[in-house]
C-alpha cells in the first residue's frame, strides 16, 4: 500500500462526496450522527488542506492522473500553489461557518431537510474543492454545475417565498451562464482537441492566427460564463437577492466563497490557457477591468441606499468582487497577488460578517438599519467583531482589508495606471460612508423606544465570528508569510 | 453578391449553423418570456445547442461507434465529445428537474407561473 | 386512470422494459448505452407503472427509503470502487494497472472496475428518476389536498 501525500487532493473531493451521499442515509437513521459527520469531514477538509500547502510549500507543486492516463486523454489535476491556496480558504471559512451554522440553522430551518442541507453543503464544498484542483475543463464545467446547483439549493431550502424566488432567478441565470462555458469549452476544443488546460496553453499560440474567430468567441463565452457566475457588475442581478434571502450560514459561504470559486477559476481559464499573446490582440482584459471598476463604484454606492443590513453586505460583495477581478485584469505580477489576497481576505471579512449579521438577527430578529441603535451595549462582543470587519472593508492599517488593497494599489502603480488607484481610495471612501454609521449608530445611538428583546446567543456562533476577527487582525499585521507564498503562486502563473 | 465559398462551407457545416440557430431561439425564449416554464423550455433548447456543437465537432460522416469489433479498417467517430455531451445532458437533466420543483413551489405561493403576474402580486403587497 | 387496457398492457411491458434496462447497463462496454441509458429505462419503467396504475401502487414497489438507500448507495458504490485501486497502489479510479482482470475482449466481463461504475451508475440514475418523480406528484399532490 503506498498512500503518500499525492492521493490527498483526490481523497478531499471524493471523500467530501462520500459523506454527502452518507448524510441522507445517517440523517434518516441515526440522526445525531449528521453533524459530527459534516464536522468531521470539513475538518478533514482543513487538516489536510493544510498539510497540502505545507507539502507543496516544500516540495513543491505536482500533478494527479485519475485513472492513471496522462494528460491528453485522461482528466488530471494540478495541485499548485493556487489550487492549494484556493483549497485552504474555503476548508477554513467552510469549516467555520458550518460550525456556526449547526446552530443557526436549528433555529430557521425545518427539521426534515438539515439533513439535505448537510448534503448539499458537503456536495458545494466538493465542487469547489474539484474546481479549485482540476487542469480540465471540462471537468472544471462539471464541477462548476454542481457548485451551481448545491449553491441555488442552499438558498431555496428555506422554501420561504424570497428564497424560492431568488434561488429560481439564480437558478436560470446560472445555467445561462454554464451554458456559455460549455459553448467556450467547445470553441477551443474545436480548434485545439485539448482540454488540458497546459496543453491549451501549447498549442493556442500555434492556432491562433489560423482561428481568430473561434478564439475571440470563446473569450466573449467565457467572460460572460464566469461573469455571469462570479457576479461581476453588469450581470450581478442575481446576486443581492440570493445572498439577502439565504439562511445566514449560506449567506456567508456564499458571498465569502462561491462567488470567489468563479474569479478563481476565471483566472486559471484566462491566464493559465491562454497565451499572453492573444491578450494584446484582444483587449478582453481591458473591457474586465473596466467593469470590475464600474463593479466596485455601482455596488459601494447602491449599498449605501439599502435598508436591510443582508442587503447592503450583498451589495458591498459586488463592489468587493470587483476588487479580486481588477487585479486579475490587470495582469501584472502584484496585482494578480492582491486579487488573489482580496479573495482570501474577503472571505473572511464578508463571512464574518454575514455571520453577526446572522447572530443579530437570531438573537434579535432585527434587520434593518435603522433599528440597530443602541445595539452594542446589548451584544457588544457581536457588534465588536461587526466593526472589525467594517473597519476592514474600509481598509484601516491594520486590518488584512488594508493590505490587499494597498497590493492593488501597488499594482496599478507598478503598470503606471494611478486612475486605479483613485478608484481604490474613492470606493474605501464610500465603504466607510455605509458601514461607520452601523457601527457608530450601535455604539453610540440613541436607544430606540421600544426596548430591544435579546435572545440569548449560542456561545458556538460566538466563537466562531470572534475567531474570524482575530483572524482579520492577525493577517493585517503580520500578512509576510501570506504574500511571499502569494509571490510564489504569482510566479507561477505568469 | 453572393460569395459561393461562404455559401458552400456554410452548407457543408449546417449543424454548426443549426446549433447556433438553436442557441438563439433558446436564448430569446429565456429573455423574453414571462412564463416560467417557458423560459425552462428555452434554457433547454440553449443546453441542447450547446450539446449540438460539441458534438458534432467529433462527428465524422459514415463513422461507427468506436467499439473494438472485427473489422480494424473502418472509420471511427470521435468518443470523447459524446462523453462529455453525456455528461452535460445528466447536469441539464438535474438542473430541469430542480427548476420545475421550484417553479411548483412558487405555483403554490403564487398560483401562476407567470413571471409578470409575480411581479405584480409581489409589488401589489401593501 | 382506471383503464384495464392500460394496466394488462403495462403490467405485461414492465419487466422486459425492466431487463432491457438491466441488459443496456450492464453492457454499457460492449455496445452503445451503459449506466445512464440503462438507469434512465430502469427509472422509465418504474414511473410507467406510477402513471399507469397509482402513486401508491409505484410506492409499494420501490419504498421511500429502499429508493433513498439505491440513491446514495449508488454513488457511495461508484467512490468506493474508485478507492480500491487507490487501496491497491494506483491512482484514484484505475482500472487495469490497478490489477482488475480485463478477460477476452467481447464477453461481458471484459472491462474490469468499468463493470462496477456501470452498475452503481445504473442504480444511482435509476432510483434518482423516480425518487424525481414521486417527489415533483407529491409535492403537487400534497398542495392539491391542502387546499
Amino acid at each position: 500500500m503506498n498512500l503518500n501525500y499525492e492521493h490527498l487532493p483526490v481523497i478531499i473531493v471524493a471523500l467530501l462526496l462520500l459523506a454527502a451521499f452518507l448524510e441522507p442515509i445517517v440523517y434518516r437513521h441515526k440522526k445525531s450522527w449528521a453533524a459530527p459527520l459534516v464536522i468531521a469531514s470539513m475538518a478533514f477538509f482543513a487538516l489536510s488542506s493544510l498539510y497540502l500547502m505545507a507539502a507543496v510549500n516544500y516540495h513543491g507543486p505536482f500533478n494527479y492522473y485519475l485513472g492513471g492516463w496522462a494528460p491528453p486523454f485522461g482528466i488530471e489535476l494540478e495541485i499548485d500553489y493556487l489550487a492549494v491556496f484556493l483549497l485552504l480558504t474555503f476548508s477554513v471559512i467552510g469549516l467555520i461557518a458550518i460550525v456556526y451554522g449547526l446552530q443557526d440553522l436549528k433555529h430557521g430551518l425545518k427539521d426534515e431537510v438539515l439533513g439535505w442541507y448537510f448534503t448539499l453543503y458537503l456536495l458545494l464544498m466538493a465542487s469547489m474543492a474539484g474546481i479549485s484542483v482540476t487542469n480540465d475543463l471540462f471537468n472544471m464545467y462539471v464541477f462548476v454545475e454542481i457548485s451551481a446547483i448545491s449553491a441555488c439549493a442552499i438558498i431555496s431550502i428555506k422554501e420561504s417565498r424570497e428564497c424560492i424566488e431568488a434561488s429560481l432567478k439564480y437558478l436560470i441565470l446560472s445555467t445561462l451562464g454554464s451554458g456559455c462555458i460549455l459553448l467556450a469549452t467547445a470553441m477551443l476544443y474545436m480548434i485545439t482537441g485539448h482540454l488540458n488546460i497546459g496543453y491549451l496553453n501549447d498549442v493556442l499560440p500555434r492556432v491562433m492566427s489560423h482561428y481568430p474567430n473561434n478564439i475571440l468567441i470563446s473569450l466573449g463565452f467565457f467572460v460572460v460564463g464566469y461573469g455571469v457566475k462570479a457576479a461581476l457588475f453588469p450581470l450581478h442581478v442575481w446576486l443581492p437577492d440570493a445572498h439577502t434571502a439565504a439562511p445566514s450560514p449560506s449567506s456567508a459561504v456564499l458571498s465569502g466563497l462561491v462567488i470567489k470559486v468563479y474569479a478563481a477559476a476565471f483566472l486559471k481559464v484566462f491566464l493559465k490557457a491562454y497565451p499572453r499573446e492573444i491578450f494584446l490582440e484582444i483587449p478582453v482584459m481591458e473591457i474586465v477591468l473596466f467593469l470590475s471598476v464600474l463593479a466596485i463604484l455601482y455596488g459601494s454606492i447602491v449599498a449605501m441606499v439599502q435598508e436591510d443590513i443582508k442587503k447592503m453586505l450583498a451589495y458591498s460583495s459586488i463592489a468587493q468582487i470587483g476588487y479580486v477581478f481588477l487585479g486579475f485584469s490587470l495582469m501584472g505580477q502584484r496585482a494578480v497577488a492582491g486579487g488573489l489576497l482580496h479573495i482570501f481576505n474577503h472571505a473572511m471579512m464578508k463571512s464574518m460578517l454575514f455571520l453577526a449579521a446572522g447572530i443579530i438577527i437570531y438573537s434579535t430578529g432585527i434587520r434593518r438599519i435603522r433599528d440597530m441603535k443602541g445595539l452594542g451595549v446589548k451584544l457588544p462582543l457581536t457588534m465588536g467583531a461587526f466593526t472589525i470587519g467594517a473597519l476592514s472593508m474600509v481598509g484601516i492599517p491594520g486590518t488584512n482589508g488594508f493590505i490587499s488593497k494597498w497590493q492593488l494599489a501597488l499594482g496599478a502603480l507598478d503598470l503606471g495606471r494611478p486612475i486605479i488607484v483613485v478608484v481604490i481610495l474613492l470606493s474605501s471612501l464610500l465603504n466607510c460612508l455605509y458601514y461607520m454609521p452601523i457601527v457608530i449608530n450601535a455604539f453610540f445611538g440613541v436607544k430606540g423606544e421600544p426596548e430591544l428583546e435579546i435572545g440569548k446567543v449560542p456561545g458556538v456562533m460566538l466563537y466562531s465570528i470572534l475567531f474570524l476577527g482575530f483572524g482579520i487582525i492577525f493577517f493585517g499585521i503580520y500578512p509576510a508569510p501570506l504574500l511571499a507564498f502569494l509571490q510564489k503562486t504569482v510566479t507561477a502563473i505568469l | 453578391m453572393i460569395d459561393i465559398e461562404v455559401l458552400s462551407k456554410l452548407f457543408n457545416n449546417y449543424y454548426y449553423f443549426a446549433a447556433i440557430i438553436l442557441f438563439i431561439i433558446g436564448f430569446h425564449t429565456m429573455l423574453t418570456h414571462a412564463n416560467l416554464i417557458k423560459k425552462i423550455i428555452g434554457m433547454n433548447i440553449m443546453e441542447t445547442a450547446a450539446f449540438l456543437i460539441f458534438v458534432s465537432i467529433g462527428y465524422i460522416e459514415g463513422g461507427r461507434a468506436p467499439i473494438l469489433d472485427e473489422g480494424f479498417d473502418q472509420i471511427y467517430m470521435n468518443p470523447l465529445p459524446q462523453a462529455l455531451i453525456l455528461t452535460g445532458i445528466v447536469v441539464a437533466v438535474s438542473v430541469t428537474a430542480y427548476a420545475l420543483s421550484l417553479i411548483i413551489k412558487l405555483y403554490q405561493h403564487y398560483g401562476t407561473v407567470d413571471a409578470d403576474e409575480i411581479a405584480r402580486i409581489r409589488s401589489y403587497k401593501p | 386512470m382506471e383503464d384495464l387496457l392500460v394496466r394488462i398492457i403495462c403490467r405485461l411491458v414492465v419487466p422486459f422494459v425492466q431487463l432491457y434496462g438491466l441488459y443496456v447497463i450492464t453492457h454499457g462496454h460492449l455496445s452503445p448505452g451503459g449506466g445512464f441509458a440503462g438507469g434512465a429505462i430502469v427509472g422509465a419503467s418504474m414511473i410507467l407503472f406510477a402513471l399507469a396504475f397509482n402513486l401508491e401502487a409505484g410506492s409499494r414497489k420501490l419504498s421511500h427509503d429502499i429508493s433513498l438507500l439505491m440513491e446514495s448507495g449508488g454513488a457511495i458504490g461508484f467512490i468506493l470502487a474508485g478507492f480500491v485501486a487507490m487501496l491497491l497502489g494506483q491512482n484514484f479510479l484505475t482500472n487495469k494497472a490497478a490489477g482488475f482482470p480485463l478477460g477476452v475482449p467481447g464477453n461481458l466481463f471484459s472491462s474490469g472496475a468499468i463493470f462496477f461504475f456501470s452498475v452503481a451508475i445504473g442504480f444511482k440514475v435509476g432510483s434518482t428518476m423516480c425518487t424525481l418523480f414521486y417527489n415533483l406528484i407529491e409535492g403537487s399532490d400534497r398542495h392539491r389536498s391542502s387546499e
